[in-house]
């Protein structure tokens, strides 16, 4: 088990490796100098010139990339053009609430997501699992600022239960991490019945019926547990899709966050900040498809990743 | 128990009653007012931004050595007094005595010298601070409270300058000591200090309980509410939904929700025309067609604004005739009557002196080529719906417009290096001087002048009003601007869009400056 945590980490680093060879030549394909993007509009020759070889940028491209590399191995990506500071520190500053806010619609999606599916799966054809895949349907085609934007008024304006661009507590993470969380429970819920309706037929089912356990404990602890594995590996790759949809879910709710950050370093040209943030990103995709091929085997002993 | 109780509430009842009475008495002071903003600063070191919500917070943080009052003349702010040489290169100001930083260290005409010299210095890359000092060449402390500027040459624009937050003095020992560290916590003089700043969320300002060398239209004393906080909210549906639920207290009001707001009879609403030209087409004098200054005259014949201002703005602002609005000083009422109106007869008939006569389709053509173009627009709502009014309106005529959009700054690249054949863009700022950025030929290619039009005679001219330190003589010079670049033809002036901003009913005595924002500085909330 550790060799392989070890393993995949270290499979990890070449596709680091290419992302930060990508991000870096990112900076140099796009048209504009980001030594006159610093200085701004009414910059002198010489101080581009100056500004140029103060940031190496009259060097070769291997030369600048192995500065880079250095760089961002001590942990330095970089200042932000727009505010002067570290960049590091800057999506320091804005990663817990992009982590809360994914982790909160997370835990959302797969606790609903996995009751809502199981019960479709139960009463199948029944008005539990028509209702169900009816609204699953909705969650999916529901574009998320549209649903926010229904929440704040509905939870937030009319019923004033939740702060609409509210402060810190957990009350003021629950209307963006339903609205992030609403698509991929729909997802999740799907396919969830989808799985457990191939499972239910199988031999242990029957047995594990034939020896009188209740249904419940049927359904969840022997069905769901074997129909768990693909739900597991779509949960992966849908929280990777949150992090990403949280760019929406943060502007429509004023939270802090990365996403946010990404488009706003997008739009003033901040190179060092878009190439830290997606730098950045890649690594925790990694980490979270690492975290899922782990999840496997806690859930299906027969998985073993060792020889 | 339950006796007790009922006495406690008693007991809180007459505490609430006796403290109100004390309060509107003898204390205005406390409370917290919340501010929506779309943008987040890019750094608070007024010399450093460019950002106009970073000006707008330093409004707060800073005192500029001038201030405007209501009426907009020039007033002191740190400065008490100031003394101009009749040939305009010597500026001398006293300043207020006991004025110190936040940090309480003294402001000595030293200590503004030494702001003032890290403003102009080149390693500080000023993006508006600089410019705005112009040709300022030396900074002498005569006495510890007597402050010289030397000019180069004479610099009209430099009074209304010195009254820009971005130009308040800060602590430069405080700022080298900070580093980058500087913009998040600036050092400053002003009314409130920069207590704590959220990265993506907010930035809290607390009263500066020491401030009080404000401008004559402030009381005596510092401000009375205790913090202000500036919440970044991107989205303009949330940011009237946070205000309705009472989370925040002041926004900028989106032109769909002025009636309903209003109508509600709730809310303070302030409206102010906005200080430059919303929109306006701008012609690129190097590119076929418009090099053609018949062509040019013809368009501003043909669009019909007053359509635009209906549909776009939904009647909330005006159309616009020539390159200032009447919102900036130097601007003459004379350039309505003065500048082209929609007249489809006069547009069909310079179109024909132009050569362009009704095809079999009704496309007007010239040896067999259509009229047509690509017009560049940045993809806001206003910009993209307005092209699409314009766009129709051209066909009734026969021209055909293609639109183009691109991301802000792809399309100030573009300008920049003269692809457009035309294109949108608007402005706001607080000086006539704003025609040396769009038509001064200095601006071609680096800066500003999209147009890619050099005249020698309308360079002289933004010359000459740069230099005229009497008011009277630039704004007569502001006069023939006007009229010279309305019959250059460069741009067909669009409209210019009202402001609208809505205050929460619990606050007294907030005003609306004529520079466009709420002064808050006399304000009292009576919800706390």
């Amino acid at each position: 088990m550790q060799a392989f945590i070890l393993r995949r980490l270290g499979a990890v680093v070449p596709v680091l490796l290419v992302v930060s060879v990508l991000v870096f030549l990112m900076s140099h394909l796009t048209p504009g100098d980001p030594a006159t993007i610093m200085l701004g509009e009414n910059a002198s020759a010489a101080d581009v010139a100056r500004l140029r070889h103060e940031l190496g940028l009259d060097r070769p491209l291997a030369v600048q990339y192995g500065r880079y590399l250095a760089g961002v191995l001590r942990g330095d990506l970089g200042r932000s053009i727009r505010s002067g500071r570290p960049v590091a520190l800057e999506i320091w500053d804005r990663f817990p609430p992009t982590l809360q806010l994914t982790l909160g619609a997370m835990a959302i999606a797969a606790a609903s997501g996995v009751l809502l599916g199981a019960l479709a799966a139960a009463g199948r054809s029944g008005a539990a699992d028509t209702i169900v895949m009816s609204t699953s349907l909705v969650g999916i085609s529901m574009p998320s600022f549209w649903l926010g934007l229904l929440l704040i008024l509905l939870f937030g304006l009319m019923l004033r239960w939740f702060p609409i661009a509210g402060g810190d507590d957990w009350r003021a993470l629950v209307l963006p991490a339903v609205t992030l969380g609403a698509q991929a429970a729909a997802v999740i819920a799907r396919l969830t019945r989808a799985s457990l309706l191939d499972v239910l037929p199988s031999e242990f089912v029957r047995t594990a019926r034939a020896k009188g356990l209740a249904a419940v404990r049927v359904l969840f602890r022997h069905a769901l547990r074997n129909a768990l594995i693909p739900v597991v590996t779509v949960m992966g790759l849908q929280f990777g899709a949150l992090l990403g949809g949280a760019v929406i879910v943060e502007s429509v709710f004023a939270r802090s966050g990365l996403g946010r950050f990404a488009v706003a370093a997008v739009q003033s040209r901040d190179f060092p900040v878009i190439q830290g943030i997606v730098l950045f990103a890649a690594a925790v995709y990694a980490l979270v498809n690492l975290s899922v091929d782990v999840a496997y085997l806690a859930l299906d002993p027969r998985i073993t990743y060792d020889r | 128990m339950r006796r007790n109780f009922a006495l406690c509430i008693t007991l809180l009842v007459a505490a609430a009653g006796w403290g109100t009475v004390l309060y509107a008495q003898e204390s205005r002071v406390g409370g917290t007012w919340t501010i929506v903003s779309t943008e987040e600063p890019d750094t608070l070191d007024p010399q450093k931004t460019g950002a106009a919500v970073a000006a707008a917070i330093f409004q707060f943080v800073g005192e500029p050595l001038l201030a405007h009052d209501f009426s907009n003349r020039v007033v002191p702010g740190l400065a008490d007094s100031w003394t101009i040489s009749s040939d305009g290169l010597v500026w001398t100001f006293k300043l207020k005595a006991g004025a110190v930083f936040h940090n309480g260290t003294p402001i000595t005409a030293q200590a503004v010298k030494a702001s003032i010299e890290r403003a102009i210095a080149p390693e500080t890359k000023s993006p508006v601070a600089k410019a705005q000092l112009g040709p300022v060449k030396a900074v002498d402390a005569v006495d510890a409270r007597t402050l010289r500027l030397t000019l180069s040459e004479p610099f009209a624009p430099l009074i209304n300058n010195l009254g820009d937050p971005r130009l308040s003095p800060i602590d430069v020992r405080a700022a080298e000591s900070a580093g980058s560290g500087f913009g998040r916590a600036p050092v400053s003089d002003g009314p409130y200090v920069v207590k704590e700043w959220v990265s993506g969320h907010h930035v809290t300002l607390a009263r500066n309980p020491a401030f009080t060398w404000g401008p004559p239209y402030m009381h005596h004393g510092p401000a009375y509410i205790d913090q202000i906080i500036y919440r970044f909210i991107p989205d303009s549906a949330t940011q009237v939904a946070a205000f309705e639920s009472g989370e925040v207290s002041q926004l900028g009001l989106p032109p769909h929700d002025v009636a309903r707001l209003q109508a509600t009879k709730k809310y303070q609403i302030f409206r102010f025309l906005r200080k430059g030209v919303g929109e306006f087409l701008e012609f690129n004098v190097t590119k076929e067609p418009f090099s053609d200054i018949r062509l040019r005259r013809a368009m501003n014949y043909a669009i019909n604004k007053d359509v635009l201002v209906k549909v776009v703005l939904e009647g909330l602002g005006e159309p616009a005739y020539g390159p200032l609005p009447p919102s900036i000083w130097g601007y003459w009422p004379g350039i309505v009557d003065y500048a082209p109106h929609y007249d489809p007869a006069k547009a069909k008939q310079l179109f024909a002196e132009a050569g362009f006569t009704p095809g079999p389709d009704g496309t007007l053509q010239k040896a067999g080529r259509p009229l047509a173009f690509t017009l560049y627009t940045t993809p806001a709502d206003t910009g993209v719906r307005t092209a699409q009014l314009v766009q129709a309106n051209l066909r009734g005529f026969g021209v055909r417009m293609d639109i183009q959009t691109y991301e802000f700054g792809t399309i100030l690249e573009k300008f920049k290096k003269g692809d457009q054949q035309a294109g949108f863009m608007g402005y706001t700022y607080n000086e006539p001087d704003i025609m040396y950025i769009w038509f001064d030929s200095a601006n071609i290619g680096s800066g500003l002048n999209f147009s890619h039009y050099a005249d020698p005679k309308l360079d002289a001219l933004i010359d000459a009003a740069r230099h005229a330190t009497n008011l009277t003589k630039r704004a007569a010079i502001y006069v023939d601007l006007q009229k010279y670049v309305v019959d250059k033809a460069l741009w067909v002036p669009l409209w210019t869009n009202y402001n609208y901003i809505a205050l929460q009913p619990w606050i007294k005595d907030a005003k609306i400056h004529p520079d466009g924002y709420v002064f808050l500085g006399d304000a009292y909330l009576t919800k706390r």
